[in-house]
């Protein structure tokens, strides 16, 4: 590690060497590189933050620069999370950046927190925030909450150590807030709530100070009043994969998919047939006592042993296939055919786990 | 008496922070309604904290002299 880099933090007594080494070991994922973002990365980056994770499928316009400060005017047009790892690998080289351009959704959401330990909430509306409190429930992850109204903004933590989450907070779905692309802002105010935000980061990794778990912090830029509000864990407001699964593909996919935990659900269902439609040399084998295995290749000419009436649970090694198969199963009459999202992989890894019983 | 303050949109909407009335125990819920009626604040949603503490049972909170009432929404910018 380069301690002379980190001289100036390393010499508090609340940091120090191993406080370093801490902060080295983190993984925390920013996500969304608009305003928030831009104030987080820098600061996490430069303090050695040794994983730093940011996702976000947007460019960058010209009317970002007032406030996400990280980008250049002549990267107008190119992506954020590229342009941003450029920054803070300029900043800090020896960390690790993973830029991903994509956009954080209910299909991606799990799998990828499953590789931080911290979550930062940079994102610019409210159905995003249910889904990354959803994702971090079943994940067990706490998150970084920081967002902005006009002059006022806000802080929190969520999930951490079980406990109180978004919902708990804010249980009602509303999705009337206006975003600062319609509401406007400054600069400076995403700014101040950012550098809120990665202060708790810090202070989380580092295992010091008073975090912002169960309180919410308001501030407000005109007149500088601070105000926290306490808040507690509400029991009923548990999500586990199967609610998870039940709520986001029901919502943003067509009704042909079906998360793994949701149709592993059925797997003592005598109506329901778990089709394997993989070749038989595939692994990991999937054994389920209501399965049938027919290659993908040989599906049109084997329709005749399969019951038009069953729930088929179709699924491949990640998902492709079978969405094919559900195709060809849906175009001859079998209505009730349904594609396992992540394939025998996510089977295999629930299964595994042991959280089914098999009867 | 009893303090209510406002945050985010429902500040923009009451075009206030804040105000006092006088009257002390008061029901929530009777405050709530003629505060939405007053401010048609019935599209946004908001959170209630009491001198600083979220309350969830918002029907069955009886409002005392003194007490602070917060409205808050939640924000979406980022």
């Amino acid at each position: 590690m380069e301690t002379a880099r980190y001289n100036r933090q390393i010499i508090l007594p609340e940091v120090g060497i191993n406080g370093q080494q801490k902060l080295q070991q983190a993984k925390v994922l920013i996500i969304g590189a608009g305003g928030l973002g831009a104030a987080v990365l820098p600061y996490l980056a430069a303090a050695g933050i040794g994983e730093i994770g940011i996702i976000d499928d947007d460019r960058i316009e010209v009317t970002n620069l007032q406030r996400q400060v990280i980008y250049k005017s002549s990267s107008v047009g190119k992506s954020k999370v590229l342009e941003a790892k450029e920054m803070a690998l300029g900043l800090n080289p020896s960390i690790k950046i993973k830029a991903i351009t994509e956009k954080l959704d209910s299909k991606n959401a799990i799998s990828l927190f499953e590789q931080y330990d911290i979550m930062v909430d940079a994102t610019d509306n409210l159905n995003t925030k249910y889904l990354i409190n959803d994702a971090c429930c079943v994940t067990n992850k706490p998150f970084v909450y920081g967002s902005i109204y006009k002059f006022e903004g806000q802080v929190s933590i969520f999930n951490y150590e079980n406990g109180p989450t978004y919902r708990c907070l804010f249980p009602e779905e509303a999705n009337d807030v206006r975003n600062c692309n319609d509401a406007g802002v400054m600069g400076i105010s995403v700014g101040i709530i950012g550098m809120f935000q990665a202060n708790e980061v810090l202070k989380m990794v580092l295992g010091i100070g008073e975090l912002l778990s169960g309180k919410l912090l308001v501030y407000n830029m005109l007149n500088n009043e601070q105000q926290k509000f306490d808040f507690s864990k509400t029991d009923t407001n548990t999500i586990n994969t199967v609610a998870f699964e039940n709520k986001y593909t029901s919502v943003e996919s067509t009704t042909i998919e079906i998360g793994a935990a949701l149709a592993l659900e059925q797997i003592n269902n005598p109506e329901v047939v778990f089709l394997d439609v993989r070749n038989s040399d595939e692994y990991p084998k999937i054994t389920i006592k209501n399965g049938l295995q027919i290659p993908l290749d040989r599906l049109e000419a084997a329709l005749h042993q399969l019951d038009a009436n069953a729930s088929l649970f179709v699924f491949c090694q990640s998902g492709i296939r079978s969405e094919k198969a559900v195709e060809i199963l849906i175009n001859n009459n079998f209505k009730n055919a349904k594609s396992i999202i992540g394939g025998a992989k996510a089977l295999d890894k629930i299964l595994h786990k042991g959280t089914v019983s098999v009867s | 008496m009893i303090a209510v303050k406002y945050f985010g949109a429902i500040a923009e909407k009451t075009r206030s922070q804040g105000e006092e009335i006088s009257f002390s125990d008061l029901p929530l819920h009777q405050l709530l309604a003629s505060l939405e009626q007053k401010y048609q604040l019935s599209q946004l949603s908001f959170s209630v904290a009491i001198n600083q503490k979220i309350v969830q049972d918002t029907a069955n909170y009886i409002l005392k002299s003194n007490d602070i009432v917060a409205l808050l929404p939640p924000f979406a910018g980022g």
